[in-house]
């Protein structure tokens, strides 16, 4: 793959020559840069786990691309031809510039440049030539594969015209998207501290990989709905102030009618408008950016001045997790314990990235089980929502949180600061480990709990509460049970997703049976009015229980925690 | 007088390689050993076992006369280690990682909280004590590495490498606060690269090479007699090669066509 659009790349030679460029150096600088974006984990589907080592991302992330692609284009089906291209070029262009914004920005300032390029002999016009083509190259691998979807379904609905007018709007908008994600980053440049650029583009990409499955598990239940079928662009004259509305009327060049021929004077935005951003963006954005990136450069090697350090300010904030430290716990180690899971998941941007999406994933993944029976309308579903039981599912649905939370706990990409644990006189270390559960059981899961409770309430009424205690303890229950069974380490401790050996089957059946059954035996009490007393019952049977394996995991003592370590 | 720590035929097997291999140390108190070796001599081993890291050797290691096996809490407790450019929670500022460590010696929040306003007052770093660490330069992460070493004033210090990424003052600072623990009693165990360094601070020097103390005396009692640097006194022990010789291929490879 990268041996083919290196060398399409490079086919206009004499071009380069040129320009200035010096095509060895140019060709080696292009060939590293690749190399390393194949070597470099997705902003898509990071939430996943990685489990091969980070190779053929580049494979990995066209395919992806295209999937997406294919997702989206399934608005293109609209009887409404103008809705249809709107719709699909307004999620296209979402996509693109979140996709950018979370992903260029390590292609736009690789600070390594700085220290491994320039003291070496390679001339202006090359450098630059590199990093553009290195720029059309990395778009042309997003850009091509997303729009494939859009480019068959329509060749196939509408015929070669479409075929061939389609390239057009997608270029346009890719200028659009590439205005959008230079404006952003001055944008955050601008009104954030240079060492904050790298947390706010953290969100960015939280916010992405969101979105990706949003349109994957939502996307198809939309366009089914009736409501969607009926949309009419005439219903919404607003819409003809968005730019992706004017790349939409570029299709009445294609086809002619009646509808078309009224808004045919707004595609010739579609051309002006990005020509417009491209100059305002080279006028303009462009200096006022180079003169910003170096700030960040300093920032990337390290060779900082106080004046550019993030400082953490004594604000309430923070006191606030010492006053808890202090309130639920009672031993220093405990504290320890609890003051690291709070800090560190604080600050850590991977861990922010593999669990904030799951709180997103809670709510639509739920929709997208109450809207499974296809016989009923997203409508009536919602109106009969109460008298379903699927509060339970909702409720141990909340488990997915838990486990990533869990997960996240013991694995880290710090897992070599660890060694701290084992240098300090530490009687046992189940106490630091109770501690950091606390941390982030409070932290997390209590939160994201209580605002699905009270939705709950407020949709089922106070005949829940049992079922939210019940499932309150049995998700405790569960988490502890995770921890002793399958995590009993030291909070941030473990290398991410090493190959756990040995009894891996047993317990990755357990973390998946568990909540289950437990979520099971609920639904079952929960089956009849006349069972409330089974719920009581269960609610003693699980907090006993709970006591008892939260009883041993704080008191783990360190050859168990060895035994665990030396087996994975 | 009964030395301080004992190390007697102590071994150390990973799988087939032999790491370490009956090595005999005695370190009475208020000494500073330079503990010097190649890469690879097990000079790190020595180091893990005696701040009870690893405690599957085979041998005796005593502190204070006693079995550290039976009371590995108490050694722990004794010691300060300050490894080479350790990893540290750098999303932390020091003053929340000197919080976190002090807490594991079970120092109440007050003690650590002066101690470690003093110590990095004297490095310099308290007005960087509420930054985040991932912005920090080596020298800034060392200096908060070797606080959160002594924070719990251990009776025994153990330093690898602790100059490496130190600008030229501190360097002096460290040096200086060697002498000072020694006067208050402390036995430092001190492994580095830096030669000179060694010479100057050590009161005893042990050279370990493959997994063997190949020398244990005081600088005077090394050089014998001659007038040698520690440094040609190491390289004379540890290769058989002539570094010239070597130095003089690495730059006759460039010239080569």
């Amino acid at each position: 793959m990268n041996k083919f659009l290196l060398y399409i790349f490079l086919l206009p030679k004499a071009l380069w020559k040129v320009l200035g460029a010096d095509l060895p150096q140019l060709k080696a600088i292009l060939k590293v840069k690749l190399m390393l974006d194949d070597r470099r984990p997705l902003t898509m589907g990071r939430a996943q786990s990685k489990k091969k080592p980070t190779r053929f991302m580049t494979v990995l992330s066209v395919f992806l691309s295209a999937v997406m692609g294919f997702m989206y284009s399934m608005p293109l089906m609209l009887e409404d031809k103008f809705m249809a291209l709107w719709l699909y070029f307004s999620t296209f262009l979402l996509m693109l510039s979140f996709l950018l914004i979370s992903d260029f920005s390590t292609v736009l300032f690789d600070t390594r440049d700085k220290t491994i390029l320039l003291p070496r002999p390679i001339n202006e016009r090359t450098l630059l030539l590199s990093r553009l083509l290195h720029m059309f190259i990395y778009l042309f691998r997003i850009v091509v594969p997303m729009s494939l979807g859009g480019w068959i379904v329509l060749g196939m609905t509408q015929g070669w015209k479409a075929v061939v007018w389609f390239p057009l709007p997608i270029i346009m908008l890719t200028i659009i998207a590439l205005f959008l994600v230079n404006a952003a980053y001055l944008l955050v440049l601008r009104f954030s501290k240079p060492g904050k650029f790298k947390d706010i583009i953290n969100y960015f990409q939280i916010a992405f990989s969101m979105l990706f499955f949003v349109t994957v598990y939502l996307m198809p239940r939309v366009v089914e709905s009736k409501g969607f079928q009926e949309l009419q662009h005439a219903h919404y004259p607003w819409i003809s102030f968005t730019p992706t509305y004017w790349l939409a009327a570029t299709w009445s060049w294609v086809q002619q009618d009646k509808v078309w021929a009224a808004t045919q004077w707004l595609s010739v935005l579609a051309i002006i408008g990005p020509l417009f951003l491209v100059w305002l963006t080279v006028k303009y954005l462009s200096p006022s950016f180079a003169k910003r990136i170096g700030n960040i450069d300093i920032v990337g090697l390290g060779e900082t001045k106080a004046v550019n350090q993030v400082k953490v300010k004594q604000s309430r904030q923070s006191q606030l997790y010492i006053r808890l430290a202090n309130l639920l716990n009672k031993n220093p180690l405990e504290k320890a314990g609890f003051s690291i899971a709070w800090l560190q998941t604080d600050r850590s941007r991977n861990f922010k990235m593999r669990v904030y999406p799951m709180f997103a994933f809670v709510p639509v993944y739920f929709f997208y089980m109450i809207t499974l029976n296809r016989k009923r309308s997203i409508a009536e579903t919602w109106e009969n929502l109460s008298n379903s039981h699927t509060h339970i599912l909702l409720l141990y649905m909340t488990s997915f949180v838990v486990m990533n939370l869990l997960a996240m706990l013991v694995h880290s990409d710090q897992y070599k600061a660890s060694w701290i644990y084992y240098s300090t006189p530490i009687e046992k270390p189940g106490a630091v480990m109770n501690g950091a559960f606390k941390g982030i059981w409070v932290k997390y899961f209590v939160p994201i709990f209580t605002t699905v409770s009270c939705f709950v309430l407020y949709t089922w009424g106070l005949k829940s509460l049992l079922d939210i205690v019940l499932a309150f303890v049995n998700i405790t229950l569960f988490g502890v049970a995770i921890l002793r069974v399958a995590y009993r380490r030291l909070p941030f401790s473990a290398m991410e997703k090493m190959n756990e050996k040995g009894n891996r089957f047993f317990k990755t059946m357990f973390v998946m049976i568990f909540p289950v059954a437990l979520g099971l035996g609920h639904a079952m009490a929960d089956s009849s009015q006349s069972l409330w007393w089974m719920k009581i019952l269960f609610i003693i049977l699980s907090a006993v229980l709970l006591w008892l394996i939260w009883d041993s995991y704080k008191n783990t003592s360190w050859d168990e925690v060895k035994k665990v370590d030396l087996s994975s | 007088m009964q030395p301080l720590i004992s190390l007697q035929n102590v071994s150390k097997q990973y799988g087939e390689k032999t790491v370490l291999n009956n090595v005999n140390i005695d370190i009475f108190p208020a000494q500073i050993i330079g503990y010097i070796g190649p890469n690879g001599a097990g000079k790190s081993t020595t180091v893990k076992i005696l701040t009870g890291v690893i405690q599957d050797y085979t041998g005796l290691v005593t502190i204070n006369g006693r079995d550290i096996k039976e009371d590995i809490l108490g050694l722990k407790q004794m010691i300060g280690y300050v490894p080479e450019l350790a990893d540290l929670y750098d999303l932390l500022t020091p003053n929340e990682y000197l919080h976190f460590i002090g807490a594991l010696y079970n120092l109440p929040d007050f003690i650590i909280k002066e101690r470690s306003q003093k110590i990095l007052q004297s490095f310099g770093l308290l007005e960087n004590i509420d930054q985040r660490m991932d912005s920090f330069s080596k020298g800034m992460r060392q200096k908060v590495l070797l606080t959160a070493g002594i924070l719990h004033n251990p009776s025994i210090v153990i330093l690898d490498e602790p100059m490496s990424g130190l600008d030229a003052n501190a360097v002096i600072v460290v040096k200086e606060l060697l002498q000072v623990l020694k006067q208050e009693g402390k036995t430092i165990f001190y492994c580095s690269h830096m030669m000179d360094v060694v010479e100057k601070v050590s009161d005893r020097i042990v050279l370990i090479d493959k997994g063997t103390i190949i020398a244990n005396d005081t600088i005077e009692a090394l050089r014998d007699g001659s007038d040698n640097s520690l440094e040609k006194i190491f390289a004379k022990m540890t290769t058989s090669e002539n570094l010239n010789e070597t130095a003089e291929n690495i730059a006759q490879a460039m010239q080569d066509k």
